[in-house]
């Protein structure tokens, strides 16, 4: 029997992000270490005690759209048709995954539709949306717009996106808390790698939270901003002794997996592969970090690349800022990498961009394969001083490396532990 | 409330609704179906009419209207009853 490895690589990326509403400003952000946290003014009743944030400031679908009109007219009047009166998680997921299918060139050259699937990850995304039509709808029932049955459901996402894309294989909306981005990379590499499909559209939705849900990362603890309160852009400090919880951010993005045939059939190169990922949980019902639930994420992903912990240069760390968190991960780190530890470099793109929640793992793969592709790590922005002296955190300023190999991990509330490697190309 | 009135109201909320449609195209004798509208987007047409002329009528009412003027009439007689209360 001939046993043909089906290798899985990214052909295609796009994102609408508080530092850049395509991947190459996206890019130069990171590099830039531009942070997109600022104070946002609360308009909403009740008024919430934290106002920083990284938010996809002043976005306009039909301003954001028309840089495609040149691409594919056909594409641009359906997409803009699709989601000219669409709720803003929908508009922004559009944008994000336009970006990418154009990148991979499925507009002028596809495998056929039942050949194509699409994974939404993201959960509760209808939230906000809903909280600012609560009141409008006590006082009259009636007016409710039809079209709300459509929008609260998260599966909009997959009915608008597959219907502008003409995609007729698998899909679905996948949640995993924090890690809901790398949830939907690893479903979608499964589908690739099995032969399901050949391409597969992976799109992280905005997490576009009500007053309520911020609350309620307040009060549970999770979220800082508060000793920085004056000086938003050094809020979030993943890895510093001053960390003090997560930062809200905003963020589409969205990744084109695609098996190693299709693209070589569609004379397009991967952007990096990915070789190894792992999924698992703690059998936790708590929002609490297992050191040993991430380190066998990040050992089993390796393992499934069949790479050793040596071969890996860096990590995109989930590092969150929370400081239970960060701790945990910089053991986890300790504990898989052991004496390599010292030489493999680890950054938070979420310094940068906040907390993407639902988006966070394919915002933080984009930005790895960007690292690789243009050989550069972005820097920590407010690392001061580190939690640990025996990790190789990058500095305050970008610097040009080569990487090779990288593992972005992402770990979420319910002990959801997940990472994924990656190899440049 | 005018029966023109009325129409003008409904024109407005077909061109929100249904953007690749031109003002002129929608006569009141037409159908939304032909002029592109979806199912959702005529129960859309329906309920946003209602709220701008705050009224409440049961989406029944408009079960055997087949054509822009039929929802007008439904509209109009229920703004004459609500008017009369």
């Amino acid at each position: 029997m001939i046993v043909t490895i089906n290798k899985v690589g990214i052909t295609g990326m796009g994102t609408v992000s508080s530092i850049g509403n395509d991947v190459s400003t996206f890019c130069n952000s990171l590099r830039g270490g531009k942070s997109g946290i600022k104070q946002t003014p609360i308009i909403k009743e009740p008024k919430i005690s934290v106002d920083l944030a990284a938010k996809i400031e002043d976005f306009s679908f039909s301003d954001s759209i028309d840089r495609f009109q040149n691409v594919s007219e056909e594409k641009y009047d359906h997409a803009k048709r699709l989601g000219r009166r669409a709720p803003f998680v929908i508009q922004t997921s559009i944008i994000s995954a336009l970006e990418a299918w154009f990148s991979a060139r499925l507009h002028d050259n596809k495998p056929l539709p039942e050949r194509i699937g699409l994974i939404v990850a993201g959960q509760n995304s209808t939230q906000n949306y809903q909280y600012d039509l609560i009141s409008k709808f006590r006082k009259n029932p009636e007016y409710l717009s039809p079209r709300y049955a459509l929008e609260f459901l998260e599966t909009n996402q997959i009915g608008v996106l597959s219907e502008l894309f003409g995609i007729e294989g698998e899909g679905f909306a996948v949640g995993g808390a924090s890690a809901t981005g790398n949830v939907g990379i690893i479903k979608g590499y499964q589908l690739v790698h099995s032969g399901l499909v050949d391409v597969c559209i992976v799109t992280g939705v905005v997490a576009d939270l009500s007053p309520m849900d911020i609350q309620g990362f307040i009060n549970i603890g999770a979220m800082g901003g508060k000793k920085y309160i004056d000086q938003p852009e050094k809020s979030c400090r993943p890895f510093d002794t001053q960390h003090e919880g997560f930062i809200y951010g905003q963020a589409s993005a969205s990744v084109i997996l695609e098996s190693e045939i299709s693209a070589t059939k569609r004379g397009i190169p991967f952007l990096a592969e990915v070789k190894g990922y792992a999924l698992n949980l703690d059998s936790n019902s708590s929002a609490n970090p297992n050191v040993n639930g991430e380190a066998k994420a990040m050992l089993s992903a390796l393992n499934q690349a069949g790479l050793s912990a040596s071969d890996v240069d860096y990590i995109n760390t989930h590092g969150s800022s929370s400081p239970l968190g960060d701790k945990t991960e910089a053991e986890a780190i300790s504990k898989v990498f052991k004496d390599h530890r010292s030489d493999l470099w680890l950054n938070s793109t979420k310094g940068l961009t906040g907390h993407c929640l639902y988006s966070a793992g394919i915002v933080e793969t984009i930005a790895t394969v960007e690292q690789m592709r243009q050989g550069f790590l972005h820097p920590n922005k407010n690392l001061e001083i580190p939690i640990c002296k025996d990790l190789q955190f990058c500095g305050t300023a970008a610097v040009d490396y080569q990487v090779d190999v990288a593992m972005s991990n992402s770990f979420g509330f319910g002990g959801i532990n997940t990472s994924i490697v990656l190899k440049r190309r | 409330m005018s029966k023109e009135h009325v129409f003008e109201v409904v024109k407005n909320v077909i061109i929100e609704v249904l953007p690749d449609i031109k003002p002129e195209q929608i006569q009141i004798e037409r159908n939304l179906r032909e002029l592109g509208a979806n199912s959702i987007d005529r129960m859309e047409v329906v309920t946003m009419s209602m709220e701008e002329l705050d009224l409440k009528i049961p989406l029944m009412s408009f079960a055997q209207v087949s054509n822009i003027q039929g929802m007008v009439d439904v509209l109009v007689e229920n703004y004459a009853s609500v008017e009369s209360n």
